[in-house]
């Protein structure tokens, strides 16, 4: 059993954020010392892993409390978690198309500013900017 | 009118549900252009139209339901589109 403090060493997770996972309830204390102090087991280190490995894949901490939920389900399966991680996969790939929207905006914009001289006043970008309607490109 | 169905390899609901769900789509309206998609096999097509749920089905375009819907759901959209595009 270990305590906090340890937990969180062998996790390389700060003791904070263990007390937070613990609130949001994707961890719990396997018991306590005769002093009070909440104690964890090997478990509670797989699930810091998995929490930490799943939120580098782009889950949310939501999502991840769906998948400890299946991941100690008997009735769930493979499919389950399968569908998720491709609805991720769907949600990340929009987010790198918007990014990559922004990008070319941003290019645009640097582009009709070629002049670095220019007071902050006529700055190209700021007036881009301050008008309502800036073209962004969809694709 | 055109229907595509996204959908996950593996899906048991989704594959019982297409048939019926075809049937019906085919009843309520005519000339459905039918399409069941693998969403792994058309990843940029469902990212291009907004898909971001499975199953998804997407009507001309539009993503209207993320689930399966019933066969009424299905057919009461689809008969709704068809007479809001006479």
């Amino acid at each position: 059993m270990f305590t906090i403090g340890k937990l969180a060493s062998l996790t390389s997770v700060s003791n904070d954020t263990l007390r937070y996972y613990e609130q949001e309830g994707l961890v719990k204390p396997a018991g306590k010392s005769p002093a009070g102090y909440r104690l964890y087991d090997k478990d509670s280190a797989h699930r810091i892993h998995f929490i930490k490995h799943a939120q580098n894949c782009g889950f949310t901490l939501a999502e991840i409390r769906e998948l400890l939920v299946l991941r100690g389900r008997d009735k769930a399966c493979c499919g389950d978690v399968r569908t998720r991680a491709i609805e991720k996969k769907l949600q990340i790939e929009h987010k790198i198309r918007a990014m990559k929207a922004m990008s070319k905006a941003l290019d645009q914009l640097i582009a009709e500013c070629a002049n670095e001289t220019q007071p902050v006043k006529e700055c190209t970008i700021i007036a881009a900017l301050e008008r309502a309607t800036v073209s962004m490109p969809v694709h | 009118m055109k229907v595509e169905i996204f959908y996950t390899p593996g899906c048991s609901e989704c594959v019982a549900a297409h048939a019926k769900l075809r049937t019906v789509a085919q009843d309520a309206v005519q000339n459905v252009e039918w399409r069941e998609l693998n969403v792994l096999e058309e990843i940029d097509h469902a990212v291009e139209l907004g898909v971001i749920t499975l199953p998804s089905i997407v009507i001309d375009g539009d993503v209207v339901f993320t689930s399966m819907p019933t066969a009424r759901q299905l057919r009461e959209a689809l008969i709704k589109r068809s007479k809001e595009r006479v």
